[in-house]
């Protein structure tokens, strides 16, 4: 984590709708910077848009850029599609990974490296790395013949997010509250399974509600994003402020809290 | 390859008409029970009209331009069968069965008596004028250690394939039908009789992968007896047009039907399956699962029965329809109807589903790096997966797997 290494994701006024809903506006105007080796964690009350954040730039169609500009590793990837950021290095963890019946985790993420590394990869080097991927995160090796996600435990979909990060890595990955709907074993597992396979040159955006999390990652910078606007920047004393005192202080200084203007 | 003396259709004239029917097969000197089946069924397709959309299992089926009389039949049409018998068995031609004097009696007995070739206008146009016809006959305990293959091979015109089989008391037999055809104009109307008696287990699997000109028109109804156990699967992946109805009278007490289908459907391909699950036997079961992917404007359609007449207490069925649009074009009809006649029934379970590819795993899948395309036939092949991987596709399963993968290739998605 040093000042002069490169940027790997550049924000620039970003502003986002839904797609199918034009005039609902949800990100009205962001500024980020994150370089490689670095974390920066979004924390912010619910429907502050920290998921939309997160979906926006891994390229989620169901948002639409309005304005602003998403720069990844020097280039402007704003309106580029999914599949062609996630080639290029950009990961979502998802919040609510999406179950596919039928398809074995093993088959997907054979399909997805195949995708990363634009070259097929040869099935003994592939089983090889899953092997040992699957190891670091306390996985067993059945896991791998499940369909995806198919009737995994809140903790196993998390765990195979992150399976899916140690294999693909990413030059960015973005942590969308991976610590929701986790017990403390759960979490704890997952949060080391986070830092086991971190790469200096990867930059990490952690998404979340709690800061729980921040015990096992530690973040460098602390981003309080509240009614799509990054509301206050710190370090990781600003998380430590919030899991104190909640989100009611700041709320209040913005105008924010309906209940306190009226009491 | 159109026969123009056989165009003036409503006459009855040309090779479907009665004295043309019935002067063929006496040249080919067939017996006599068989050339009067012939010439009632020349009779009731002259007397039949074609099926139009007001009859239910024909909503969909757009049938105006097609004129069967302007297809000439191919008389030397015959699949090849490839077999390893068990003793006291047959399989091979019906020509060959009837020549059989150990077979020709089982022949003269069954054929017919499961579909009636008077019943239907391409029913009845198939037991005029079919040829090459094959006979399975698995006798009482025998079991046909290897899967009997029927390759049909066809060029253009029409060709009417005919089966029958006979699976005596506690026999096996699995047969695969290997149906292909080249990009000449081909109609083929075809019609499979099975008839299982007790405890005898018979597979029939379909492998539709016909030219892109043929038009299928396919009746396959089993007799399944008392703790009999008769899967038909089908595989509509090639040719225009693809209707098949797959009919089990289930009479007999603990007698199961599974029939399983898939469809994976490009350009202008329709396919249509219509089943029957007919429960007569008490703890009788059915299990009916078709499924069908949809690319450019392809089309599916489903109408299928359930009925429980009130002699099958105890009975169990159900019947599972699902279609997958990959294409803004594709469009799906399904209807599964049930028809309960007691009120005695373990369970009876329906559903249907149409509709177009989960935007959420669309995107959890190119969030990965896949393409469109490789998304997508990540998505067919696990929307596929419960039924390629049903026992009843086993034989078929890695080759079609990857026959669905070349399709999806190149597929309009």
């Amino acid at each position: 984590m040093s000042k002069t290494s490169e940027p790997i994701l550049e924000i620039r006024d970003l502003k986002v709708s839904i797609t199918d809903k034009p005039a609902i506006q949800i990100i009205k105007g962001i500024d980020l910077m994150i370089r490689a080796g670095e974390v920066h964690t979004i924390m912010g009350p619910n429907g502050s848009g920290k998921s939309t954040l997160a979906s926006t730039i891994a390229g989620s169609p169901v948002y639409t850029v309005d304005s602003g500009e998403i720069r990844y590793k020097g280039c402007d990837i704003t309106h580029a599609k999914a599949d062609e950021r996630a080639r290029d290095g950009v990961f979502l963890s998802f919040q609510y990974p999406t179950v596919i019946p039928g398809v074995t985790m093993v088959n997907f993420m054979r399909e997805a490296l195949k995708a990363r590394r634009g070259a097929e990869v040869p099935a003994r080097e592939f089983l090889g790395e899953l092997r040992e991927t699957l190891a670091q995160l306390k996985m067993g090796e059945e896991f791998a013949r499940r369909y995806v996600n198919d009737g995994f435990s809140g903790g196993e979909k998390k765990r195979a997010e992150i399976l899916q990060m140690g294999l693909l890595k990413p030059d960015l990955a973005i942590l969308d509250e991976t610590d929701s709907g986790l017990d403390v074993d759960a979490l704890r597992t997952v949060a080391e399974g986070v830092n086991a396979l971190r790469r200096p040159e990867m930059g990490i955006l952690l998404i979340t509600h709690y800061e729980r999390i921040l015990n096992y990652i530690h973040p460098d910078f602390v981003h309080i994003l509240v009614a799509g606007r990054i509301v206050r920047s710190g370090d990781a004393s600003l998380a430590q402020e919030i899991e104190a005192e909640g989100y009611d202080p700041i709320l209040k200084a913005l105008g924010l809290l309906e209940g306190a203007a009226a009491s | 390859m159109v026969d123009a003396a056989s165009t003036t259709a409503t006459t009855g004239s040309g090779a479907y008409a009665e004295a043309q029917v019935s002067a063929d097969a006496l040249g080919r000197g067939e017996p006599a029970w068989l050339v009067r089946s012939r010439e009632e069924a020349a009779r009731a397709f002259a007397a039949t009209p074609m099926p139009t959309p007001a009859l239910r299992p024909w909503k969909y089926t757009e049938l105006s331009g097609l004129d069967i009389e302007s297809f000439a039949p191919d008389a030397a049409f015959a699949p090849l069968v490839i077999a390893s018998v068990p003793t006291g068995g047959f399989a091979g031609s019906i020509a060959g069965a009837l020549d059989d004097a150990a077979q020709a009696g089982a022949v003269e007995a069954a054929f017919g008596s499961v579909v009636q070739g008077t019943e239907g206008k391409f029913v009845a146009a198939n037991a005029a004028r079919w040829s090459g016809g094959v006979f399975v006959h698995a006798l009482r305990g025998g079991v046909f250690a290897t899967p009997v293959t029927v390759d049909v091979r066809a060029g253009g015109g029409a060709i009417f394939p005919r089966m029958l089989v006979i699976a005596e008391a506690n026999s096996e037999v699995t047969i695969i039908v290997r149906n292909r055809s080249t990009a000449a104009p081909l109609l083929v109307a075809g019609v499979v009789e099975i008839v299982a008696a007790e405890g005898a287990r018979v597979r029939l699997l379909l492998d539709g992968d016909w030219g892109a000109a043929t038009d299928e028109f396919t009746t396959v109804r089993s007799r399944v007896g008392r703790n009999a156990d008769v899967q038909v699967a089908s595989l509509a992946i090639g040719g225009h047009m693809q209707k098949q109805h797959i009919e089990a009278l289930i009479e007999g007490e603990g007698a199961n039907s599974l029939i399983r289908g898939i469809a994976l459907g490009d350009g202008d391909q329709h396919f249509d399956f219509v089943t029957l699950q007919d429960h007569m036997g008490a703890k009788s079961t059915s299990d009916v699962e078709i499924k069908s992917a949809l690319a450019g404007a392809s089309r599916s359609v489903y109408y299928g029965v359930t009925r429980v007449e009130t002699t099958a207490k105890g009975a169990a069925a159900n019947q599972q329809n699902r279609n997958l649009l990959l294409s803004d074009h594709a469009k799906a009809d399904s209807d599964p109807v049930l028809e309960i006649l007691t009120s005695d029934v373990i369970r009876c379970g329906h559903g249907a589903t149409v509709g177009p590819v989960d935007g959420e795993a669309l995107f959890y899948l190119q969030s990965r790096g896949l393409d469109r395309r490789s998304a997508l036939k990540l998505l067919v092949a696990g929307f596929f997966a419960s039924v390629l991987g049903d026992a009843a596709f086993a034989a078929l399963a890695d080759d079609m797997q990857e026959r669905v993968e070349r399709k999806l290739a190149v597929a309009a998605l």
